[in-house]
């Protein structure tokens, strides 16, 4: 019986040490996404009643079917070229090549500015009259008018990277730091070159770390709000939209904003577990060949 | 035999060329903006194809000055950030205890489940928060502004802090016993100096998200309690460049200070937060 009542003592100093974070979650998480499911099943502008008509609205409209394929095109690239980027950085970070502390300095760079700040900055390099468009028109013969890179798709994927990239390229440098490096040794030994040791051994052992940075950037670029907004120009993605819902028109349509990002937040859950999943896979495979 | 081995020192030799090539592009993409917003903030009449300003000025930094009206608007920044680092370091000490230090059945499962803000994006539940704000009327209050950056600031505090007290030794708090330690001197002399680095690191990390948070302050801010991004954000959106600039570098500042702090104190890693507890 003490010993019951000790124990359940032990558990409620545990339950009154996570309260604050309890309370956080609910009151700042749980119960605003609770409002949101609510008022997204709402008719625009009541606080009663039920319907789906926000959803289908948003659905069956084709632009509302272009913002979501946009969202995807938008991360899915920034996130595939970051991890493109990230390999051989820190592959030569790796060798301690001269100045390598002041490249992993700028690789810290653009997570600790504020992302409008990095997108003010890029909007005026790339720009029409910015340093890339004079090298261009200086240097290149044929060039007679600045190249357009601010306000395209190519150029949005371009600036996400910028924005993004450090998540992948350092939790890959971490994965690279936790290997042994007796494992290579072991594969130059058993007489594979370096290319090979490269393909072969340390390639497959650092994928997991390289998936789950990917992960971060991933969410970081999916949820992107600041950047697309004042560099995205008429590419709006979803959380973009969302605003756009409860910004521009009169009185704000606060029913289909929520509807959007019920549909935001279902896409990035479902897309994340399955990403998780074969993260693990990658990861049980990498296990298999050690 | 000789040429094939000079062939691959030379193709070494090559990917490494190749590599550092890329750092050095990399080091130049990542700075210029940051060069030409400095530049644009001092420049006078920079239009046309020119690489410099052809004159300079304090202009643009006085009109931020006072017409953006930076000093209160740092000062509200500064508040906010200092509330939602005490608040969520706060809880972050309490939960990393929890999680790194006492036995409880389904643990992982509490973690999950209280990290989950980190897998939504933002914008979904600030439409939620800025409801609830405007009912209880937070909205355009420091605290209430703070409050809304420590849904975001909470999840790496408890993260940074779970990490750190798992950490702690049980044999250095045994030994300190047997060396004749009671428990304030204990915990005095043995564990704060241990989990100070780890406090520090979450409230640097927190006062970062903070300080660069937008999407929730864009919800929730109103005239009293402006931040520095919303307002380089309505700077924009007025289309004066320059004056932007001049806001961006005084923003930047902090920022800066932060790096310096981060790259001799802290595991970057821990900034990302990896993903534990999914």
């Amino acid at each position: 019986m003490r010993e019951l009542w000790r124990k359940r003592s032990v558990h409620g100093i545990t339950f009154f040490l996570l309260l604050p974070a309890l309370l956080c979650f609910f009151g700042l998480f749980f119960y605003p996404m609770l409002l949101t499911v609510i008022l997204s099943f709402r008719p625009e502008g009541h606080e009663v009643g039920w319907t789906l008509e926000n959803y289908t609205r948003f659905l069956s409209d084709p632009d509302g079917r272009w913002v979501i394929l946009l969202t995807f095109i938008l991360s899915l690239a920034s996130t595939a070229l970051s991890i493109v980027l990230s390999v051989p950085l820190a592959l030569t970070l790796r060798e301690k090549v001269r100045g390598h502390q002041l490249y992993r300095l700028m690789i810290l760079v653009p997570l600790v500015i504020p992302g409008l700040i990095g997108a003010l900055g890029l909007l005026l390099f790339w720009g029409s009259r910015g340093w890339f468009n004079l090298f261009l028109l200086q240097f290149v013969p044929g060039m007679a008018s600045p190249l357009r890179i601010n306000y395209t798709i190519q150029g949005l994927i371009y600036f996400y990277v910028w924005l993004y990239f450090p998540y992948t390229c350092i939790t890959t440098m971490s994965a690279l730091e936790s290997l042994d490096p007796a494992i290579e040794e072991a594969g130059a030994v058993a007489g594979a070159n370096r290319w090979q040791v490269l393909r072969y051994v340390v390639l497959p052992l650092i994928t997991p770390g390289i998936l789950a940075g990917s992960v971060l950037t991933f969410m970081a670029a999916f949820g992107a709000f600041s950047v697309p907004l004042i560099a995205g120009g008429d590419y709006r993605p979803l959380a973009v939209e969302i605003y756009k819902q409860i910004s521009i028109p009169i009185p704000a349509r606060w029913s289909a904003a929520s509807a959007i990002a019920m549909v935001m937040g279902v896409l990035q859950v479902v897309f994340l577990t399955v990403y998780m999943r074969l993260v693990r896979r990658a990861g049980g495979n990498a296990r298999g060949a050690r | 035999m000789n040429l094939v081995r000079a062939y691959m020192a030379g193709l070494r030799h090559g990917w490494f060329v190749l590599g550092y090539t890329l750092c050095v592009c990399l080091t130049l993409l990542i700075t210029a903006p940051f060069l030409m917003i400095a530049l644009r903030s001092v420049g006078k009449g920079w239009f046309g194809r020119l690489w410099l300003p052809p004159q300079l000025t304090w202009d643009w930094y006085r009109w931020a000055i006072e017409v953006g009206n930076i000093p209160e608007v740092m000062k509200n920044t500064l508040i906010i950030g200092a509330i939602a680092v005490i608040v969520s370091t706060v809880i972050g000490i309490f939960a990393g205890w929890a999680f790194g230090r006492r036995q409880m059945p389904g643990k992982e499962l509490v973690m999950a489940v209280i990290l989950l803000p980190r897998m939504i994006p933002p914008i979904t539940y600030a439409l939620g928060v800025a409801k609830i704000f405007y009912a209880l009327e937070l909205v355009d209050t420091h605290f209430g502004v703070a409050l809304a950056h420590v849904s975001v600031c909470a999840p790496y505090a408890i993260l940074v802090l779970s990490a750190t007290f798992e950490g702690l030794d049980d044999r250095v708090l045994e030994a300190a016993s047997v060396c004749g330690a009671n428990t304030i001197k204990r915990f005095f002399y043995v564990v704060l100096p241990l989990i100070m680095p780890g406090i520090l690191a979450s409230m640097i990390f927190s006062f970062t998200h903070s300080y660069n948070e937008f999407t929730l302050t864009l919800l929730t801010y109103g005239p009293n309690t402006v931040t520095l991004p919303v307002r380089t954000y309505l700077a924009v959106g007025d289309g004066y460049w320059e004056i932007t600039s001049a806001m961006a570098v005084i923003m930047v500042v902090p920022s800066l200070v932060i790096l310096a702090m981060i790259q001799r104190r802290a595991k970057p890693e821990k900034l990302v937060g990896g993903f534990k507890g999914v």
